[in-house]
């Protein structure tokens, strides 16, 4: 009976990967052969990099990868410093009313950010930040996951710990740097990825935002690239993706185990 | 040299401590002892600067440190969970302090060696602490203590974590370290072995308040109060009568005789190099007055067998109220 429930996990669990995977091989496929393969498959396919080639070329992809660049590190910088900051008030600092303002944070999860896009544009137009880096980073500088996770995971490094390291002599921030950041390791790994993932491929609010080469990320330059009004070549689609995703599917690749370890110390699913 | 003056301290309506005062001479030993919940560590807290007082004041070499936070006070301080830092190696959890307080690399790698082969850790530099044994981590947690060279070291129950062999050795290991070092040691403590043993003077509490300070011979010998009588010496000592005519007499001063006061056994317990044994002195009719008595050897009464026990008046003890 389990050994049968066994197998039936086991051959769903590999089905819906393969599933999952498929759109990601076609791409491999197209990008790598010729178009007029782009809709068949055949073992005798020629393998070409001229795909890769055209689409550098039509579209400034190297503009587009420095702009996403510089986009998810300001986010995931200025993320990391603030929910430390804010993690570590809400979790071991006592004030008035921090009950209310953690309430506040968590209500903030709840909220879609596609739902502020509209008042989010209006304030970034007065602060003439359209089109810029920041104006694409600013509504996410801050993150109520990443404030809601690293208070949990602060919470759990016993007080003794603390208590040590003040007698010994560090102050709060010197705390927080030595103790509380080097113990939360996992979690800081695990957020890490989820933000520069999502914000690696977030795409509706830098499409809004951004009107120029100057600030626009892959994402949007893919789209625009791809668009059906300048004709669908999906062998150049597909060959632009992987480069669009290339860089994030490495880092994936090699750092798997780390990330796997680390989603599973922090508990996030 | 560290002059504890009044402190208290409370939570709402709870007073934890209550007008708390005894002074730490250079190179002393001081135990804090008390049953769990008598605000011996929250003494200790307060004297580390890791909770400020409602009242009264701390001074250490006649300098008032009530307001000063625990880093300016540079104390060392030994946790009951050792409070190492799990991400550091041995070594670096030992020169921690030295580290955020700046001293010089020589400085630091000087002390460093010096402490490590005080307590015996020179394999083990290089591990993280969860690598460590529990007496490991006891030592690396008194090396760190050790390291800072402060005027003052707080021990916060050291060794309760660790199994009763290995408490023994340890026991006799640090007070041979801080008698070495000339150590001024405020070491907080529930169990009575322990501050018997190793302190030069016990601060014994009840409830927040000081019940009676005073070095250990004394505290067993003329305790002041039925609370110390009673939580110095295993067995307890035995409390007789009522109101006025109360006396305390030791179980080990009780002998077994041909003559003197009645009493049935109740049951024996025996321990090796002595038993004790439980009879109940209540007259016929009366409800039971049970007394412990150390009997050395081994002897097995039968329940219910009638004694005849005494003792030496000087033995007894009185208290005042």
């Amino acid at each position: 009976m389990s050994s049968w429930f066994q197998v039936f996990s086991k051959t769903s669990a590999y089905l819906l990967g393969l599933v999952w995977v498929l759109p990601l091989l076609y791409a491999f496929w197209a990008a790598f052969h010729p178009p007029e393969y782009a809709t068949q498959f055949s073992l005798t396919a020629p393998l070409t990099m001229e795909n890769f080639a055209s689409a550098w070329e039509q579209a400034p992809f190297f503009r587009y990868m420095l702009n996403t660049i510089v986009i998810t590190t300001l986010i995931l910088v200025s993320q990391l410093f603030l929910c430390t900051l804010a993690g570590y008030a809400l979790a071991r600092e006592k004030f008035a009313g921090r009950g209310f303002a953690f309430a506040l944070v968590l209500t903030q999860l709840m909220v879609m950010p596609e739902v502020l896009i509209v008042e989010n544009y209006r304030t970034l137009a007065g602060l003439e930040l359209v089109d810029t880096y920041l104006g694409v980073g600013l509504p996410y500088l801050a993150s109520a996951f990443g404030i809601f996770l690293l208070r949990q995971t602060f919470k759990t490094v016993p007080q003794e710990l603390e208590d040590a390291a003040r007698v010994e002599g560090l102050s709060g921030l010197g705390i927080i740097w030595k103790v509380f950041v080097p113990l939360a390791f996992p979690t800081y790994l695990a957020f890490s990825l989820v933000s520069v993932s999502y914000h690696w491929n977030n795409f509706l609010w830098p499409l809004v935002v951004t009107n120029t080469e100057a600030s626009r990320p892959l994402t949007v330059g893919m789209a625009i690239f791809g668009a059906p009004e300048s004709g669908v070549d999906w062998s150049v689609i597909s060959a632009g993706t992987l480069i669009a995703i290339g860089p994030l599917l490495i880092l994936f690749l090699i750092f798997q185990k780390r990330f796997i370890q680390s989603f599973m110390h922090a508990g996030i699913k | 040299m560290l002059k504890v003056e009044g402190i208290s301290r409370r939570y709402g309506d709870l007073t934890v401590v209550d007008k708390l005062s005894f002074t730490v001479n250079e190179g002393e030993f001081v135990a804090l002892l008390g049953p769990s919940g008598c605000g011996k560590s929250t003494s200790l807290k307060m004297i580390a600067g890791l909770e400020m007082p409602d009242e009264g004041a701390i001074e250490l070499d006649g300098r008032d440190i009530t307001q000063l936070s625990p880093g300016e006070r540079k104390l060392a301080m030994v946790f009951q969970s050792y409070a190492l830092f799990p991400h550091l190696k041995v070594e670096e959890n030992i020169i921690f302090g030295l580290q955020a307080r700046k001293v010089s690399k020589d400085e630091q790698k000087r002390r460093l060696d010096s402490v490590v082969e005080l307590v015996g850790l020179g394999d083990h530099l290089q591990k993280k602490p969860g690598q460590l044994s529990g007496g490991q981590c006891q030592r690396v947690a008194l090396a760190r203590a050790i390291v800072a060279q402060a005027k003052l070291c707080l021990m916060d129950e050291p060794l309760s974590n660790l199994d009763a062999k290995l408490r023994n050795e340890m026991r006799t290991e640090i007070r041979a370290l801080q008698q070495r070092l000339g150590m001024s040691v405020i070491y907080v403590t529930h169990d009575q072995v322990e501050a018997m043993s190793m302190a030069d003077r016990i601060v014994l509490m009840n409830d927040g308040k000081i019940e009676q300070i005073d070095v250990p011979k004394a505290l067993y010998n003329n305790p002041q109060t039925i609370f110390t009588a009673q939580f110095i010496g295993s067995p307890p000592m035995n409390i007789i009568g009522s109101g006025k005519n109360r006396l305390g007499i030791r179980p080990e001063h009780i002998e077994i005789s041909d003559k003197g006061m009645p009493a049935n056994v109740v049951s024996c317990d025996y321990h090796g190099a002595d038993t004790i044994v439980l009879a109940d002195v209540g007259a016929a009719g009366e409800d039971q007055k049970l007394v412990k008595i150390r009997y050395p050897g081994h002897a097995m009464f039968e329940a219910q067998q009638r004694l005849l026990i005494r003792w030496d008046s000087g033995n007894e003890h009185r208290f005042p109220n």
